[in-house]
């Protein structure tokens, strides 16, 4: 191509190779001590996920009651940290099922992070693919597209949810799939408002002008363009996801038992929250760990990806 | 199904009287109000009133009841019922002052200003948030000791302790199991505990496959390990059941024994009656705590766990409280549930004909014509020693045919402040705030489990609403707040010929209700007549359904064809 020939007779003028974005963006985001903590944070929690079998020390659906001399809702109890050897050790203690809590909170891992992900993943599918067309071909499909996008934001997002549940039917693919659809609206209209401002782009204007089909343009030039705030969005987006998603589940309504779901867990045992705090302790420790890594994570991309912050 | 079948008889032989007997309206299956209730005003003459089935083919119990002086009711029966007494006394048979009824139009302020003969009288419900009752000064009885009474509830059983011990009420009801050593720990408060006079079990239906197959529901009968059950998840106080009849009420058969948990067995049978391998099912429950099933989600995952080791994996639903019961009720269930039953007056009718009996809903899907058999006999008989065998029998069928598995007798309790004197927790559920002195205080906050849907108790089921009207309503008779036996309440005596078929009760003199009315003999015809006439004008309730009516006493007069 002749652009190719151009960027090498331009090179010797600069002293180093052009990065691109996402190089940069790295680079950037590597030099923020709050993101490189959530990464920290977010990679334990994706080992954790991935080991969570190696990793734990029981089956996180087995009642212990025969199998151990344990009682129900026992405390923690570690060797190390002086609990008498001659009893079962359990790190974070017994729920109120006499199940190995440690156990349940590492399996939980595997189901906090799909929901997030999963969820997420979907919704910005779904809601990307409406903004765009809405943002590119304007006009009465804009109108309708984008009035139902707000009639669903004008709900509080988690009402809508536990609305959408309700009608599917508790569990865990339809919290996905509820948490997903309830999302949809934001992704969209970010979507949107970056399809519009990119069209008005020369490079755009310049595709046209030579006939690239639509097709083209939207996929090959637009959407790539328009991925920056949607990768910010979603990576808060997944916080805010797994929250949701253990909300439902404490109403009883997102992962069904005996499924170890942090949510569900803080929802069982809540009437326990003086006698056996553990119970909610450590299952609202790892909903905040969690929370707390996508949330720094995110920041961290949104100062990184900032295009205006950087000019 | 049975009951059914007779109502629609009656509706038939309405219909044909209809077409007969021409246009005029005529009074069918038999009712005499006369006078009407407004005319029986205090300044006349006393007018008895009365009504009566023109015979029993109805299929209830009732056949007529009628006023014989201002201060005599007589019940006649169309079959012998020794439980009559304990029947009466309940609260949802409480007397309301005719003139009052009418004027509600047996529905609406009768639902939340109720006016009774009780020692507190309402002064306000703020609806969700508490009742304030104060002392009836004009009481017949002995005054209330607190002065003000006030009703509040919570769901949470950890909120309800946390008010207890900030000291904000004075009583709370069902602390959580696990909270039981808590209070017994702490020297500002006091445990009071109820016997098991409850059930918990779980119910199978036998209309939908494989539970249709005896051998399957026998086998589920020795899948559940109900030792560990009570062992882990039930305060102290409790027992594992043997049968549906708790140990400590009339009917209870000494000595018998449910099938042994033999998890190798019943997975035997059900892989020979091809249930197993695959089998998937339900359990279904209400995530409400009771006195019979204080922990119920933790119950139902080990459950879940407990058929998991035989290889039937089963799947819980939850479902909100009413909409399970009404589901239950209309047979609708297809896997296992979770319920139970507290006792309303001690007698096994109140357990196995309300459960078992021919006019059982269809919970359990098809009932047993052998079961009805024995209950019929036992039902009838006056002579407990006679009574016993009978049920003896029922217990053992219920055992062979397992309707349901009977899993536990839950204990239970309430917690008091420790400077409440008299404190107590009735085993009935049935506390009477006015005998307890709240230390230096005149008034008592008791916080309870829920709010009552309606004041109206003729048509509540709810122990959350029966206790409340408790307070402000009075039955014929009473339950004893100790022991719960039948003793005198608006009527100071009572009396039955031999054959337990016509009962003479004699009211207490110048009693008056809340709003000056004096009771009289009409008050009671009018109370019960509203409930047992399905077609009164003022058969209306809250949503009409009366259940308990029915339940004890075989039927509604004139109840429309289903």
């Amino acid at each position: 191509m002749s652009t190719s020939a151009a960027t090498a007779s331009v090179e010797p003028i600069l002293k180093t190779r052009p990065r691109g974005l996402w190089r940069t963006a790295l680079r950037r985001l590597f030099q923020r001590r709050s993101a490189l903590i959530g990464m920290a944070i977010l990679l334990a929690l994706i080992l954790v996920a991935a080991l969570a079998p190696t990793l734990a020390t029981h089956d996180p659906t087995q009642s212990l009651i025969g199998v151990e001399e344990v009682t129900k809702r026992q405390p923690p109890c570690i060797h190390l940290f002086g609990c008498p050897h001659d009893q079962p050790q359990h790190f974070f203690g017994l729920d109120g099922n006499v199940r190995d809590l440690y156990s349940r909170i590492l399996f939980g891992a595997r189901l906090s992070l799909l929901v997030g992900i999963v969820s997420v993943g979907f919704a910005i599918v779904i809601g990307s693919l409406l903004g765009a067309t809405s943002g590119y071909l304007g006009g009465w499909t804009d109108h309708l597209l984008m009035g139902l996008m707000d009639i669903m934001l004008a709900f509080p997002s988690l009402i809508l949810a536990i609305g959408i549940v309700t009608v599917l039917g508790p569990g865990l693919i339809n919290t996905l799939l509820a948490i997903g659809i309830v999302s949809i609206p934001v992704y969209a209209r970010i979507m949107r408002a970056s399809v519009l401002s990119i069209k008005q782009q020369d490079y755009v204007t310049a595709d046209r002008s030579i006939g690239v089909p639509t097709r083209r343009i939207l996929f090959g030039n637009i959407l790539p363009n328009a991925l920056t705030p949607l990768v910010v969005q979603g990576t808060l987006g997944i916080a805010v996801s797994i929250l949701d998603a253990a909300a439902l589940s404490f109403l009883g309504l997102g992962a069904q038992p005996p499924t170890p779901e942090w949510g569900s867990m803080i929802g069982q045992e809540r009437n326990q929250v003086f006698t056996a705090p553990h119970l909610i302790l450590f299952p609202g420790l790892a909903l905040i760990l969690t929370v707390l890594a996508f949330n720094l994570l995110g920041d961290g991309l949104r100062d990184a990806l900032d295009v205006r912050q950087r000019a | 199904m049975h009951q059914r079948k007779i109502s629609l008889w009656v509706s038939l032989l309405v219909l044909l009287g209809l077409l007969a007997g021409c246009a005029a309206p005529v009074d069918t299956a038999a009712v005499a109000t006369e006078p009407a209730a407004e005319e029986a005003a205090p300044a006349g003459p006393f007018e008895p009133m009365s009504m009566a089935a023109e015979n029993c083919d109805y299929g209830g119990l009732f056949k007529a009841i009628e006023a014989v002086d201002e201060l005599t009711v007589k019940f006649t029966l169309c079959q012998p019922d020794p439980a009559f007494p304990a029947k009466v006394a309940f609260s949802s048979f409480a007397i309301n002052d005719a003139d009052y009824l009418t004027a509600t139009g047996g529905g609406g302020e009768l639902i939340e200003k109720p006016n009774g003969t009780g020692p507190y009288k309402l002064v306000e419900w703020l609806r969700g948030d508490q009742i304030i009752f104060e002392r009836n000064e004009n009481y017949w009885g002995e005054k209330a000791i607190p002065q003000t009474l006030v009703f509040r509830w919570s769901a949470e059983s950890a909120q309800r302790l946390v008010e207890l011990q900030a000291g904000t009420v004075d009583g709370i009801d069902n602390p959580g199991p696990d909270d039981f050593a808590t209070i017994e720990g702490d020297s500002t408060l006091q445990l009071a505990l109820r016997k098991g006079t409850n059930i918990f079990y779980l119910g199978m239906n036998n209309s939908f496959p494989p539970f249709d197959n005896e051998r399957v529901r026998q086998a589920f009968g020795m899948a559940i390990d109900r030792q560990r059950l009570v062992d882990n998840f039930y305060p102290p106080g409790s027992s594992v059941a043997s049968q549906f009849m708790p140990p400590s009420i009339f009917g209870y058969s000494d000595g018998q024994e449910w099938y042994a948990y033999d998890p190798a067995q019943a997975r035997q049978i059900l892989e020979e009656e091809g249930v197993l391998p695959g089998f998937k099912t339900t359990i279904t429950y209400r995530d409400v705590v009771r006195g019979y099933l204080p922990n119920p989600g933790i119950v139902a995952q080990d459950i879940q766990a407990q058929l998991a080791e035989i290889g039937v994996e089963a799947e819980i639903v939850v479902m909100e409280s009413g909409a399970f019961l009404d589901a239950a009720d209309r047979g609708e269930l297809d896997g296992i549930h979770l319920l139970g039953w507290g006792a309303d007056y001690p007698d096994a009718t109140n357990f196995l004909d309300f459960h078992f009996g021919p006019g059982a809903s269809a919970q359990f899907g098809e009932g047993f014509q052998d079961i009805w058999d024995a209950l019929n006999e036992g039902a009838t008989k006056s002579d407990p020693a006679e009574r016993q065998p009978w049920y003896d029998q029922a217990n053992e069928l219920i055992k062979q045919h397992v309707p349901m598995i009977p899993i536990a007798h839950g204990g239970n309790g309430a917690a008091f402040k420790a400077d409440v004197q008299g404190a107590y927790a009735s085993d009935i559920g049935a506390e009477q705030f006015r005998l307890m002195t709240p230390g230096d205080r005149d008034t008592f906050v008791w916080l309870q489990n829920g709010e009552p849907a309606g004041l109206y108790c003729a048509d509540e089921t709810d122990g959350e609403a029966l206790r409340a009207c408790e307070q402000i309503m009075e039955s014929l008779l009473a339950y004893e707040p100790g022991s719960g036996d039948v003793v005198a309440g608006l009527a100071s005596t009572w009396s039955a010929n031999p054959e337990l078929t016509e009962w003479v009760f004699t009211l207490r003199e110048g009693v008056t209700f809340h709003n000056g009315a004096t009771l009289d003999a009409n008050d009671v015809v009018l109370s019960y007549g509203v409930q047992w006439d399905a077609s009164h004008p003022l058969h209306v309730g809250r949503d009409g359904s009366f259940s308990y009516f029915p339940g004890l006493f075989g039927g509604f007069l004139n109840a429309p064809a289903e």
